[in-house]
């Protein structure tokens, strides 16, 4: 009876490995990719969210929980290798590890200060579309002005995990944007230059 | 004659008192410099390739379908390829531009931001919604007219759907019942996207002091637009001066914040906007 069964499985897989071949993009619901997401976005949706730790005195807790939750799934160093792009191979493997350090540390804040203010948004899980070790998790903030936010996460597999390279948010990815200003600023002055800057901007906050 | 006389000097006036939609628009998280010799070079061709390619070869770019998403993924962009295939925006004006931001960037917060406040702090943020879908409710005719002119019929069908829906239903376009009820979204097409999709490039940024950002086509996209908005025909005075204004106060009340975090999360803001901008659009464009 096995047997019986295992026949359209081994035809599933057998399909699914030619489209994979194929190099097609295989569209699918709620994979693994999403899972991994929303497993991560539901973290640190709960931190946000707890009553417990909305007073200031928390804030030190509340920050270390989301930000542990977040060095799980984004992949600093592929970021900050993408957003330095031509200019990263130039640079010592110590001036690598201290701008994917700053960088990271830049990218950390933001999205800290952004999720901080987090008022109920619903977040909608609106497919993935896997092709090899990459994948487009789209997904949809529903804002209390009723407005719709498409927001796209770009992950890449590393291991058995779906580790974040980019985000975009109506279309706008955020590595690009920061490869044109870090372009900008070499173009125009220099890498110490750009270093100086992330260091000012690390200290502002 | 008079009246076309007419519409041209508001038009312009229109460019002048239009102020900083765009300003806050790209919600995004999301200050000088010559871009390098070989990043020009790379913008020149693109500029080129757009201007003198027909449309097919522009569609191609990007698959038509939905599912597959664009060759981003497909091809695992290696930094120097990535850089090389991710277009930007000429910037020739830079300097005169640069100079625009710090402009708008004081308009926004000696003015715009403090006024949009103060109004925030009056009127609740169910009615300014409302406000926001009654003028959307009126530009239906730019949405429409563009879709058309992109062969969207889908597209035109739905903005009337729309506007009768909610014209009817969402009391003269306060409500947006079209959506809630019907899942009609609205297309947001205006002539600049038109433009861009049948091949014509955006040529070149420009920072408009009080418009904001936008670029040579989309300017003329704007201007373009102004025919088919209906409040372009409002002969009554008054009202036709206080209509804009009255607009962006009660958009900005609803996007306090967007510019602030635009700033706060970026190294050099003004190069930010801009290619915040320029990906906005683009993608806007590819987007049916």
């Amino acid at each position: 009876m096995l047997e019986v069964l295992m026949r359209p499985i081994d035809l599933f897989r057998r399909t699914a490995f030619l489209l994979l071949i194929l190099g097609m993009a295989v569209p699918g619901l709620a994979g693994e990719p999403t899972d991994q997401v929303k497993q991560t976005t539901d973290k640190i949706l709960s931190v946000v969210s707890d009553p417990t730790l909305k007073p200031s005195s928390k804030a030190e807790e509340r920050r270390r929980r989301i930000r542990s939750a977040v060095d799980e799934r984004f992949d600093w160093e592929e970021m900050a290798r993408r957003s330095l792009a031509r200019h990263w191979a130039q640079r010592t493997d110590e001036e690598k590890k201290e701008f994917t350090r700053l960088f990271g540390g830049l990218l950390e804040q933001t999205y800290m200060d952004k999720v901080e203010g987090y008022s109920g948004e619903k977040v909608q899980y609106a497919g993935e579309t896997i092709d090899g070790d990459y994948v487009v998790v789209k997904v949809k903030i529903i804002t209390q002005k009723n407005v719709d936010i498409p927001v796209e996460y770009r992950l890449k597999k590393k291991g058995s995990n779906w580790l974040v390279y980019d985000l975009s948010i109506e279309g706008v990815s955020l590595i690009n944007n920061y490869r044109t200003q870090f372009n900008s600023i070499i173009s125009g002055s220099s890498y110490e230059d750009l270093v100086k800057r992330l260091k000012a901007k690390a200290t502002q906050k | 004659m008079k009246t076309t006389c007419r519409i041209l000097i508001l038009s312009g006036l229109w460019l002048v008192t239009f102020p900083c939609l765009c300003l806050a628009e790209p919600s995004t998280l999301f200050s000088q410099a010559e871009a390098s010799q070989s990043i020009l070079r790379v913008d020149e061709e693109i500029q080129v390739a757009e201007a003198l390619t027909p449309l097919e070869s522009l569609k191609s770019e990007e698959p038509a379908d939905e599912e597959i998403q664009d060759s981003r993924i497909a091809t695992p962009p290696e930094p120097s390829q990535s850089e090389e295939s991710a277009e930007s925006i000429a910037d020739p004006l830079e300097p005169i531009n640069r100079v625009f931001f710090h402009v708008n960037d004081k308009v926004y917060f000696w003015v715009l931001k403090p006024v949009a406040s103060g109004y925030k702090g009056i009127v609740p943020q169910g009615m300014r919604v409302g406000v926001r879908n009654f003028f959307s409710n009126l530009t239906t005719p730019v949405r429409m007219v563009n879709c058309l002119l992109q062969a969207n019929l889908e597209g035109t069908g739905t903005e009337v759907a729309r506007l009768l829906l909610n014209t009817t239903f969402g009391l003269v376009g306060f409500f947006d019942p079209a959506k809630k009820t019907f899942n009609l979204e609205k297309q947001d097409e205006d002539f600049g996207q038109t433009l861009g999709f049948w091949g014509i490039g955006p040529a070149f940024y420009i920072d408009w002091p009080i418009l904001g950002p936008s670029s040579l086509r989309d300017t003329f996209g704007f201007a373009g637009d102004l025919l088919l908005d209906p409040r372009t025909y409002v002969f009554n005075r008054p009202i036709f001066y206080a209509v804009r204004p009255f607009e962006l106060v009660n958009d900005t009340s609803l996007r306090i914040g967007n510019y602030e975090d635009l700033k706060k999360s970026a190294i050099d803001p003004y190069v930010a906007l801009k290619d915040a901008y320029h990906q906005y659009r683009q993608n806007k464009i590819r987007k049916k």
